[in-house]
């Protein structure tokens, strides 16, 4: 059977359920398919939902409505090295009170609320619909079909929410046909339970605080870095890893998640935890230069199919520009209903819109930072450098001390190199 | 942790029709193998005595790691799974 609407959404993740309900408020008849039998469940992510101002926007009530886990108000790196590591925490008074600065969240419970949004809006949500073939007619896009199912599902405008290997954008031709594993990486996470009254304890929160821990050091030589973040109830701790130093290193990402979990310092974060589910999932990271063909005619990209994701700052900023990507795709799909044209150049305000938003304007400002990050150093020799640094400043061993410059001069010769190191403060300062 | 249990946490609803189909006679060539170590699923395995490669969709969590990895294009197939089958997150 086939049916006809008046936009289609592929993919119910935050970019696609952002579209459908931007859409279906304004009165369009739009279908939103998703292929896990509910939307969220096939989605993983590290854990912390940032500020999202497109949503905010549609309903002033947000942050009250939807399912939440703990607000962040605690902050914090560690640098690793083997048995020692180094912290430094961040606690703000402004963290603490709203507009909260992030939540964490489960993606099985937000993603189905959001997609219940859109249906309350007037969406038409297709679960369990995995999307095959993209219809095309003279160029144009017309509709896409589903994976052992007859007929098609027919529009003007399609939007491409598919996430981060969007087969529907690579259908339309608007992406290259292959990925480069050095704009790659992937994340594994153990979700680990712990009741809340010991995560309260161990991680110094009241009432629904929250603690989000980065880790660098602590991926054996392979470029990437490591997460805990405070649930409500439960720990997620896992790694991510560059795939093109993944795939050189030889080692695997299980057993590097394993050592990590049995890391001293980690260890004791966790003890007493269950592990309730191991998952994994790619994570695009090429930043600005990855970003495809947003806009063919008859077709949006949005969210992680197009690449939208800011994977370089010390945040993994991925779901607030899915959402704001979707919404805007939502607007371009109903300025084209208003002007009648769906064609390439009707459909060109998207990149417009996005380009005036804070999405590109991040990531254009953050284009250099993925280079950066290939540098092997900031994974091995730095965290080495501070913990060294530490243990040394720290240590009693009644002989005199040397001075601080002194030590830190010492202890970057070796380390890093003094010629490294002022190159990769430049770049570094470059970038940033 | 131990190791082999971390995969036993996860929910599947499995497809008996594989969704990603590998032409092994392709890994046989292969100077890197880089998904026999990336897949964080275990899913590929390599005898090197029978230089032979062995792939199991069932465990597959959807992850997209070695449709990137793989650059001699070994698959003849590589789409996810039929709507509502595959990995089934719970509270991830
Ligand atoms: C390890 C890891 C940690 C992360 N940490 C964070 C973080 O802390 N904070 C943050 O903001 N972001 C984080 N991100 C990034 C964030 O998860 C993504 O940027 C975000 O999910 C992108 O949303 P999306 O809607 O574009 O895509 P997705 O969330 O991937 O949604 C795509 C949807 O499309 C569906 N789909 C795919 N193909 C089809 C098809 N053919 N037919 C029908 N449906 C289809 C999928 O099932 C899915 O529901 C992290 C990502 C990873 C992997
Ligand atoms: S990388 Fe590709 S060709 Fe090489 S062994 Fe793996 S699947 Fe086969
Ligand atoms: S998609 Fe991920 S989990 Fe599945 S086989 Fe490929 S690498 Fe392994």
């Amino acid at each position: 059977m086939s049916r006809s609407f008046q936009a289609i959404v592929v993919g119910a993740g935050p970019a696609g359920s952002s579209a459908a309900l931007t859409m279906a408020r304004a009165g369009l008849d739009v279908a939103l398919v998703e292929r896990g039998s509910f939307p969220g469940e096939k989605n993983m992510f590290g854990g912390v939902l940032h500020r999202l101002p497109s949503l905010e926007k549609i309903f002033p009530d947000f942050w009250e409505r939807a399912p939440l886990e703990r607000h962040i108000v605690k902050k914090g790196v560690t640098f690793m090295t083997g048995d020692s590591s180094f912290n430094t925490t961040i606690e703000a008074g402004s963290f603490d009170r709203p507009p909260f600065n992030g939540y964490t969240i489960f993606r099985p419970r937000f993603d189905r609320w959001l997609a219940e949004e859109a249906v309350k809006a007037g969406a038409t949500l297709i679960t369990r619909a995995s999307v095959d073939e993209v219809l095309q007619s003279d160029g144009q896009v017309t509709g896409v079909t589903i994976l052992d199912r007859k007929g098609a599902l027919k529009a003007p405008v399609v939007v491409a929410a598919d996430g981060v290997l969007s087969f529907t954008a690579l259908k339309a031709g608007l992406r290259r046909p292959s990925f480069d594993p050095g704009q790659m990486a992937v994340g594994v996470k153990a979700l680990i339970d712990l009741e809340s009254d010991l995560i309260d304890e161990r991680f110094g929160l009241v009432r629904e605080q929250g603690f989000a821990n980065e880790f660098v050091g602590c991926t054996a030589g392979v470029r990437g870095g490591g997460f805990l973040y405070t649930n409500y109830d439960s720990l997620s701790v896992g790694l991510v890893f560059h795939l093109a130093s993944l795939k050189g290193s030889g080692k695997t990402p299980y057993d590097l998640l394993n050592a990590f979990l049995e890391q001293p310092q980690v260890a004791k974060m966790v003890r007493g935890g269950r592990l309730q589910e191991y998952s994994a999932h790619l994570i695009p990271e090429g930043g600005y230069d990855m970003i495809p063909e947003l806009y063919g005619a008859g077709i949006l990209v949005a969210g992680d199919a197009a690449a939208l994701c800011n994977a370089t700052g010390l945040n993994l900023e991925g779901i607030n520009l899915a959402s704001q990507s979707g919404v805007l795709a939502g607007e371009a799909a109903i300025a084209a209903h208003k002007a009648r044209d769906f064609s390439r150049k009707g459909l060109s305000i998207y990149k417009s819109l996005l380009d005036e938003s804070y999405v590109m304007k991040d990531l254009k400002s953050y284009r250099r930072a993925p280079q950066m990050l290939h540098n092997n150093r900031i994974y091995n020799e730095y965290p080495e450098l501070v913990c060294s640094l530490m243990e040394q400043l720290y240590r009693i061993e009644g002989t005199p001390k040397e001075n601080l410059s002194k030590l830190f001069l010492k202890a970057a010769r070796d380390k890093v190199g003094l010629k490294n190191l002022a190159a990769d403060g430049f770049s570094a300062w470059r970038a940033l | 942790m131990n190791i082999d249990e971390i995969f036993d946490f996860t929910s599947f609803n499995i497809d008996r029709e594989p969704h990603i189909v590998l032409d092994a006679g392709v890994c046989v060539e292969c100077d890197s193998r880089g998904c026999t170590n990336s897949c964080p699923a275990r899913c590929y395995t390599w005898n090197e005595e029978e230089r032979k490669m062995t792939f199991v969709h069932d465990g597959c969590l959807e992850c997209g790691t070695c449709y990137v990895v793989c650059q001699r294009k070994a698959f003849t197939r590589w789409r996810y799974p039929r709507g509502g089958f595959g990995v089934a997150y719970r509270m991830t």
